[in-house]
């Protein structure tokens, strides 16, 4: 029987330790700074099997992009770089110059306020395409709130997030 | 500092770290528009599956992050891939 489930989809890390994608990832991020030629620290933290990395200083703004469009490349850069030195898939968060932080938290009030609405309302909201940590974002914070549930519909990158009444 | 350096240098350290054989890169300026540079990235053969990615995913975030630096300098970047 198949376990059919949405995502996230589990990351089975058999290789290095996550300590050591750490690591790596920092490598990495300081490398591409400095090629850059931008002044910025690096700083990973891990949370159960995630492995977060910030990218702080005023100037690695120019990391982000429109959207976070640069971010996410770097992050599936950083993500490929760490598979190949460490042989392990870790689910990794990347953060630069505060950008997700803000765009998790702007989401979470976005998501929460939909949620009510279906709470009073009934039905269900399709939101916008997003990206897979995005979707993240609005699924942690349905699943946060009675009544409601969320799931994904679409292929990426016209992926959506439904949420629905239960 | 000539025009593209930053480009080439982004792209030449992004190449070398994704693939194995890092010795293999070569990263080329090979045109100089007024505003603009096409990047030429060769790679070993074995390893333009890497710098591609599944669906094109890692060249078009090697893509975007060159474009990123090309706006460091007012440049305008394409990057072509080649083994």
């Amino acid at each position: 029987m198949s376990d059919v489930r949405d995502e996230p989809a589990e990351d089975v890390d058999e290789g290095a330790g996550i300590e050591e994608q750490a690591s790596v990832a920092k490598e990495f991020l300081e490398g591409l700074l400095g090629a850059f030629g931008l002044e910025g620290t690096v700083t990973t933290e891990i949370d159960g099997d995630i492995l977060i990395v910030r990218v702080d200083g005023d100037q690695t703004e120019a990391l982000v992009g429109q959207r976070g469009v640069i971010m996410s490349s770097v992050l599936e850069l950083g993500r490929t770089v760490v598979q190949r030195k460490t042989f392990g898939a870790p689910r990794m968060r990347l953060d630069i110059a505060g950008y997700g932080e803000r765009r998790r938290q702007a989401l979470t009030i976005y998501a929460g306020n939909l949620a009510e609405k279906i709470l009073a309302d009934g039905g269900e909201v399709m939101l916008e395409p997003m990206n897979p940590a995005d979707r993240k974002v609005v699924h942690d914070a349905v699943a946060e709130i009675d009544g409601v549930r969320s799931f994904s519909e679409g292929e990426d990158p016209n992926r959506s997030v439904v949420i629905a009444a239960e | 500092m000539s025009e593209g350096d930053i480009v080439e240098r982004v792209v030449r350290y992004i190449a070398t770290e994704i693939v194995d054989d890092a010795s293999s890169v070569e990263v080329e300026v090979v045109s100089d528009g007024e505003d603009s540079v096409v990047i030429e990235v060769r790679t070993a053969k074995r390893d333009m599956g890497r710098v591609i990615g599944r669906r094109g995913r890692v060249a078009k975030a090697i893509r975007t992050v060159a474009k990123a630096a090309g706006d460091e300098e007012g440049l305008d970047v394409q990057v072509e891939f080649l083994d």
